[in-house]
């Protein structure tokens, strides 16, 4: 049927090449068909190719021998040694001199090796992947413009990065890109570049990230992407604050001690010297000096002792108004002897909450002291007034410490809370509202500062009648 | 009798303003009283003094502040400071790196020592 030239170049073509006839039989195969599949003579292709009695059902020598047009499809065949091997199958007809379809040569090319590559490609390819969104630390790969082009899922979780957004968008909420920007960078030069960025996540939490940007080369070299990765720092360099803060602390401590020793000195003197001299208003000023600078030194020494050790709130059902009313009692006196007009609008028929007493009474009594002495440093009003308000709610209670002080200008307002962060430059530690905060939280709470300099300050500590059951850690009382 | 000498005390602590202003009262001197930098100045220009003694770390107007103040208006500059401060040293450290600024007369670190200081102020008042 194939005559010679092309009868040598039937044979040594590197796929199988058979000739089919109507009946689908094999009325000729070539020298690697042979070799393969084995002998051909008498037996039909489904036979061969498939091992089936029947043809196939999507047969492409059979759509050639029906249009006279070339057919093709992929399959998977058993040769003769019964390994399972994928052909690309193609059927195109032959004619006689009339015109008219006799024969179909079937020609099938081994694809087994490139099969497996694409499967081994396509297996490495969802290993990357996986390793891409699995790794701990954030991965964006970006194009020249900064457009994030992909992002792992950990930088979707957190910062809702989605390809086609700009980088300092989604990281920095700026409409500008960084200056400097190591992306922009890395696409300059090619090099990898390092810096340590503040960004804001989702849920508007401030995340410390040291970032690497490396080039990306297309084929013929060139950088088309700068994949940049980020690693969350902010463990470290709250760590790292608060190694700083040890030093801020002892240096404080130390000023704030200073202080009250030079104080006490003068409390002393004024008694030795009333006692010598016989003078009674002297001693009985200088032993309020006395007493005054001791309530101090309590109290800074209390404070050191929260900030050193934390332990859960002891949670028991107390009558809200008893604690208010206990802080009253103790700070009307001393308010008195400052020449504070204080006040106590209690609601008796406020119920009871779950809290610990000990801790809130701290944290009221720290507020109220906060306020005395915002009035004691205002030497612009002649009157000063402190008031302690506590109001009920279905879910929550509020006490409230209202002064007409010296006030907060907004830094002051936003650091309060700061560990280490006194206004009362040498005579605060730094961790009486840093405390109080701490216990507000432990109890499911917080504290709301309303301030402005010159005017007073009011601190509203919002307390749920019950806690979370799993609250934080809460400071020893 | 030549008249008492006069003597600011700036101290944001009322404790402290009493102490000193007992102290140096008991030893015949005239005392007048600041709470910050910005009260001082006030006491300052309405009468004559002989020294003042300074606390550095105060609301409103600061110590430091006030002593520059003091010391490049050619009115004030010779009335004698001391700096009564528990962080004396630094501050001591800051005056000496800014050469335009002259030394305080005196320095004095809390708590007081009280013949450390009416040494000194024996001494500046003479």
């Amino acid at each position: 049927m194939i005559d010679n030239p092309y009868k040598n170049y039937f044979e040594m073509m590197p796929a199988y090449l058979t000739i089919l006839d109507r009946d689908l039989r094999i009325v000729e195969a070539n020298r690697r068909f042979c070799r393969d599949f084995g002998d051909f003579k008498g037996r039909y292709c489904f036979q061969i190719y498939q091992q089936r009695s029947e043809r196939c059902e999507h047969c492409p020598a059979e759509l050639t021998f029906r249009d006279g047009k070339r057919h093709g499809n992929e399959e998977k065949f058993i040769n003769q040694l019964g390994n399972e091997i994928s052909l690309v199958v193609y059927t195109t007809p032959i004619t006689n001199e009339a015109g008219e379809i006799t024969h179909v040569m079937k020609m099938a090319t081994d694809i087994t090796e490139v099969i497996l590559l694409q499967s081994q490609m396509r297996e490495r390819r969802e290993r990357y992947r996986k390793l891409f969104e699995e790794v701990p630390c954030y991965i964006s790969i970006q194009d020249s413009d900064l457009r994030i082009v992909d992002a792992n899922r950990r930088i979707r979780e957190d910062f809702g990065a989605l390809p086609g957004e700009k980088c300092h968008q989604t990281y920095m909420h700026q409409a500008e890109a960084c200056v400097p920007c190591i992306v922009k960078q890395t696409f300059g030069d090619g090099q990898v570049h390092q810096s340590e960025k503040v960004m804001t996540s989702q849920k508007g939490e401030q995340v410390n990230l040291l970032v690497y940007t490396a080039p990306v080369h297309n084929a013929e070299g060139q950088i088309n992407y700068v994949i940049e990765m980020s690693t969350n720092i902010t463990e470290i360099r709250q760590l790292q604050s608060q190694l700083t803060s040890l030093g801020l602390i002892i240096s404080s401590i130390s000023h704030g001690i200073k202080g009250l020793l030079t104080s006490l000195d003068g409390g002393v003197y004024l008694v030795n010297t009333g006692l010598a001299k016989n003078d009674r208003q002297r001693f009985e000023q200088g032993w309020k000096m006395v007493e005054r600078n001791i309530t101090r030194v309590r109290r800074m020494v209390l404070d050191l002792l929260y900030y050193a050790k934390d332990r859960a709130p002891e949670l028991e059902s107390i009558p809200a108004r008893a604690v208010a009313d206990e802080v009253c009692e103790v700070v009307r006196v001393k308010a008195a002897e400052m020449g504070i007009s204080f006040g106590c609008e209690v609601d008796r028929n406020i119920g009871d909450i779950d809290a610990d007493l000990k801790a809130i009474r701290s944290l009221l009594i720290n507020l109220v002291e906060n306020a005395m002495d915002a009035c004691r440093v205002d030497t612009k009003k002649e009157n000063h007034v402190v008031r302690i308000k506590l109001r009920g709610y279905p879910e929550y209670i509020e006490y409230e410490v209202e002064d007409n002080g010296i006030g907060m200008d907004q830094e002051i307002r936003e650091r309060a809370f700061s560990l280490f962060f006194s206004s009362k430059r040498g005579n605060g530690t730094g961790l009486g509202l840093f405390i109080s905060n701490k216990i507000a939280q432990a109890h499911g709470g917080e504290i709301k500062i309303e301030s402005e300099l010159n005017k007073g300050t009011r601190m509203i500590l919002k307390l749920p009648r019950k806690p979370p059951t799993s609250g934080t850690e809460a400071p020893n009382v | 009798m030549s008249s008492p000498k006069r003597i600011l005390i700036v101290d944001d602590e009322q404790d402290i303003l009493t102490y000193l202003s007992t102290l140096l009262g008991d030893q015949g001197y005239e005392t007048v009283q600041a709470k910050d930098g910005e009260e001082a100045m006030q006491k300052v220009q309405a009468g004559p003094l002989d020294l003042i003694t300074l606390d550095i770390s105060m609301p409103e107007k600061s110590g430091i502040k006030f002593f520059r103040e003091m010391k490049t208006d050619d009115r004030w500059k010779n009335i004698p400071i001391i700096v009564v401060t528990g962080v004396s040293e630094d501050f001591k450290k800051f005056i000496s790196s800014r050469h335009q600024v002259p030394a305080p007369e005196g320095f004095i670190s809390k708590p007081i020592n009280q013949e450390e200081i009416l040494d000194l102020v024996r001494m500046l008042t003479q």
